[in-house]
């Protein structure tokens, strides 16, 4: 017992030293570029097909892609939303809401530190690439601590489960436990909607800063497919 | 007829230069095209440098993106019947595509009715988190408009062939087209979806007096931002300590003294216990 507390107390008394600048906006465009025009004589559009260049001695029609722009003839993306996520290992079983982004720009997240938020203006977990993002409060003055506190203990490895609304279980095997100062989050990386399918779940930790009421740390943990 | 096209062409390249482009224009040497066949009723052929490149186009068909090389092409729109592109129907019109930058040509009515072909530079600047792009081109036969969502003008006095871009959040919009100054519909009410991170470019072409004023829809993803942040915590019940101010020190002290307390008390206990 009082071994236990003492190391519980070292960890209180580590400082890891990270900012509390607060992160950097994504995406800001930059001054617009000078237009410069390259001339290319010759370069005719049956030349340079987009996918897989012809010769130049190639004379035939390129096949371009073509689609009916009627306002009728559009698709709508269909998503299939998560509605549980579950890591056995935790005892971590939770619901999950689809959440946007709160007047700060920022990820808008459920208060209830019971309900995890998915960033539902990007990927799911049904889709073909890019990150599906689950975060959840760690705390809440009136909810108390909630289970994503326990995110820090998971080891790699450790299976989590999302379910989607269709009743279908998606399987992850967590690849990487990190904790980075929230100014150090790559957010661009993280809510990559791209590259290889994945899952990735965030909450606070680290430091909590009383004057900002901000903790200075994401705990990031990112899942890969089974 | 091919003086006044160059001429509306010419407005157009002008428009153009003021626009931003995307802010890794610089890096690239290539552009993207993209052709729209916005007259009713005329299949056509579409040469570019004299090739011939979109066989048998319909009105509403939407072609493209095309990667090509930045520079200027020769495009000459025939009847869909033609042998060559020796009796355009449209054009020759040159069109300078700059490198890094996203185009749609459309060939389309004028104000007044006749064949022309605009170009235009699509804005694929990033959105803001949570936010979609809706672009409104006016390429009909028609006169100034108003765009109406919800009932009110959310564009006013659009004219051909003009556009005017939002910044929306991402939603679903119940858009429609009337004369400018009025409310009564002559295209729509039609839903337009605003997703995040695309530019959703919407034309009204057609013609009024023809009664077959219709919307064409084209769309560029990839634009999005993520979030500036993920705040998921706000008491410091989990925290590792607190910054800001000393108070986490009392609550240490406090923790040992309770601990102090239990170590004395099960230890009375165990005592107790044996003593039994």
């Amino acid at each position: 017992m009082r071994v236990r507390f003492g190391i519980g107390l070292m960890a209180l008394l580590v400082l890891s030293g990270c900012s509390g600048t607060p992160a950097v906006p994504q995406g800001v465009p930059s001054a617009p570029a000078p237009l410069t025009t390259t001339p290319a004589p010759g370069a005719g559009l049956g030349e340079q097909p987009p996918a897989s260049p012809a010769p130049e001695t190639a004379i035939v029609v390129p096949d371009v892609p073509r689609q009916n722009s009627s306002i009728d003839a559009q698709v709508t993306r269909e998503v299939v939303p998560p509605v549980n996520i579950s890591v056995a290992d935790l005892e971590l079983d939770m619901p999950v809401l689809g959440m946007g982004v709160d007047g700060d720009g920022a990820m808008d997240l459920p208060q209830n530190t019971g309900e995890a938020g998915w960033y539902r203006f990007g990927p799911a977990p049904g889709d073909p690439a890019g990150t599906t993002v689950i975060a959840a409060h760690v705390d809440s003055a009136i909810y108390g601590l909630g289970a994503f506190a326990r995110l820090r203990e998971v080891t790699i490895g450790v299976p989590v489960t999302v379910r989607t609304a269709d009743g279908a279980e998606h399987r992850y095997t967590v690849s990487e436990v990190v904790r980075t100062p929230k100014s150090d989050v790559p957010l661009g990386d993280l809510f990559d909607r791209e590259g290889a399918a994945r899952l990735v779940l965030v909450t606070c930790g680290g430091e909590f800063d009383r004057s900002t009421g901000h903790y200075l740390d994401n705990v990031i943990v990112t899942a890969v497919p089974e | 007829m091919h003086s006044r096209i160059l001429a509306g062409v010419t407005v157009g390249a002008i428009a153009l230069v003021g626009a931003a482009l995307p802010a890794n224009a610089a890096e690239e040497s290539s552009a993207k095209l993209s052709v729209l066949h916005g007259v009713p009723d005329l299949p056509v052929d579409v040469y570019v440098n004299n090739e011939l490149t979109l066989d048998n186009f319909a009105p509403s068909d939407l072609a493209g993106p095309l990667e090509l090389p930045a520079g200027t092409y020769s495009v000459a729109i025939t009847a869909a019947d033609a042998a060559d592109a020796s009796a355009p129907a449209i054009g020759p019109v040159d069109l300078t595509l700059a490198a890094g930058g996203n185009y749609t040509a459309v060939a389309h009515l004028n104000a007044a009715g006749e064949p022309t072909a605009t170009l235009f530079l699509n804005d694929t600047t990033a959105t803001a988190a949570g936010e979609g792009r809706l672009t409104v081109r006016h390429t009909a036969a028609a006169p100034a408009v108003d765009v109406l969502a919800g009932g009110s003008a959310v564009i006013s006095g659009l004219t051909n062939p003009n556009e005017q871009v939002l910044n929306l959040p991402a939603g679903t919009v119940s858009a429609s087209v009337a004369a400018a100054g009025t409310t009564d519909p002559v295209i729509g009410p039609a839903d337009v979806t605003i997703a995040d991170g695309v530019n959703t470019i919407v034309y009204a072409w057609g013609s009024l007096e023809a009664g077959n004023l219709a919307l064409a829809v084209q769309t560029i993803d990839g634009l999005s931002s993520a979030p500036h942040g993920i705040p998921a915590g706000s008491v410091g019940l989990a925290a590792d300590s607190d910054t800001g101010s000393l108070v986490w020190l009392g609550s240490a002290a406090l923790l040992m003294l309770i601990a102090a307390a239990g170590v004395t008390v099960s230890t009375r206990r165990r005592e107790a216990a044996q003593s039994k």
